[in-house]
Parts: C-alpha cells; structure tokens; sequence
C-alpha cells in the first residue's frame, strides 16, 4: 500500500504559528481543505472536537493525534505539522503538544485502504523513537518515511 | 505466559492499534506469548482463535468502549483497562500482572 494516498507534502507543515491547540486544528484543516480532502472546515472541525471530547488525544512526549470521522471529509487522510510554540493538550504526561497529526476519516469509506493505512501510521506511532525525530527534522520526506515505516 | 486480548477505543481509528502494539512489545519483551484482537472502524482484525482463548492464562481488555465476544472470556482472569494505561505503562501493565497472576 501507498502512504501518498494519505499523506503527503502538501499535507505537512513543520512552521505553524499555531499558538493554541484551537489555532493547529485550524491551520491544519486548511491543509486538509487546500487539498480536496476536507469539503467543510468549521463542521470537519466540529466532528474533531466532537472525538477530543470522549478521551486524551495527546500521546506524551510532545505528540497529539486529533481525529475526524466526519461527514465534511472528501478522503480520507493525515495532515502533520508542528510549531515551536507550546501548545496546551490534554495529554498522557501533561507536556506541551509540539507535533499534531490529524487523522481525517470519511464518515462511509467504501474500501478498508484508508482505514488500514491510518492503522498502520499509528502502529508508527507506538515506537518512541520516532517522536525525537519528528520533534526535530527539517525534511518533510523524512516524516513521512517515519509515519510509513510500518505500512505493509 | 500466554496472554490474549483486545484493543478498543472509541473512535477504532488509532488508540486501538497503539494499544495492541505497545502490549504486544511490552510482553514479548518480558518472554511472554501474547495475540491481542483489535475491534476497530476496520473491524474485527486478529480474531482470537478458540485455541488461543483456551490455553490462555489471563485476558487483558484494553477498551474504552463496549466490545462483542466478551462471553468468550468467561471462567478466564479479566484484567479490564484504558487504552490510555497501555498507551501510557504497558511494560508496568505486564510486570503488574506477572505478580498478581500466576500462570
């Protein structure tokens, strides 16, 4: 499987000036709406909060994964960014939030791809190797290198 | 020992597969055998075999959510999670049951 259908260059953006949690969301979706895969931004945004609302989204160790599955979204996909600032998320240690990735999930996926895709990329996500080198690389192939390395 | 269970959360997107992930690191690690079953937005991936039910030792439930085929489990030791508790201390998680638990 191809990690390109879910995530790639145009969905990453390793400056956001996103100071608030509110504010990544936001900018991120923009991404995610620039691209095709988001057709409404404020009712996709509704359905990510609607998921914040039930449980931490923050993993520890600098990383939240906010998720969508909503109505609003074209295709299913993974927006990544990241900002120097600290942003406050509910999270397993209570450390600011540095890198977001925002998992966006079509409400009815007619094929499993997608959905075993973002399985995978948090499988990724389950070694803590990897967030010292999201928290620092400065080569968007190199995120997506290490959000794919499981995909089978 | 061998250890089986599920993974669950509520929205079946990501957490589910964190959880079995780092559960399955944390008792290999620690030289058990381990299958955990994931019920996600995919399904049901890594269904439990009846064998694998059977000779188990202990069940670990890390759900944040209702789950079907609990009924498998029944006579089985239950040890009922988050996901958070995994995500968060599995490796504690294992060692906790290796002293409370004997295979």
């Amino acid at each position: 499987m191809n990690i390109e259908t879910i995530l790639n260059k145009n969905l990453i953006n390793l400056n956001m000036q996103a100071n608030t949690k509110d504010e990544a969301i936001k900018e991120l979706t923009d991404l995610l709406y620039k691209a095709g895969n988001v057709k409404d931004e404020d009712a996709f945004i509704k359905d990510v909060y609607n998921r914040e609302a039930e449980g931490k989204t923050g993993l520890g160790n600098h990383i939240a994964i906010p998720h969508g599955k909503s109505d609003a979204v074209n295709v299913t996909s993974i927006a990544v960014g990241r900002t120097k600032n600290d942003l406050i998320w509910e999270s397993y240690d209570n450390l600011p939030v540095h890198v977001v990735i925002l998992f966006a999930v079509r409400n009815v996926d007619k094929t499993t791809v997608h959905l075993k895709l973002l399985s995978q990329v948090a499988i990724a996500l389950s070694d803590e190797e990897i967030f010292d080198k999201l928290l620092t690389t400065n080569d968007k192939g190199e995120v997506i290198y290490l959000l794919s390395n499981k995909i089978q | 020992m061998n250890i089986i269970g599920i993974a669950a959360c509520v929205a079946g997107i990501a957490h589910t597969y964190i959880a079995k992930e780092k559960l399955t690191k944390a008792a290999e690690k620690r030289g058990h055998t381990i299958h955990i079953e994931t019920q996600g937005q995919i399904g049901t991936e890594d269904e439990l075999t009846a064998e694998q039910i059977k000779i188990s030792d202990v069940v670990i439930l890390a759900v944040d959510t209702s789950i079907k085929g609990r009924d498998r489990f029944a006579g089985k030791k239950i040890v009922e999670v988050s996901t958070e508790v995994v995500i968060h201390s599995a490796g504690n998680l294992i060692k906790h049951i290796e002293e409370n638990i004997k295979a």
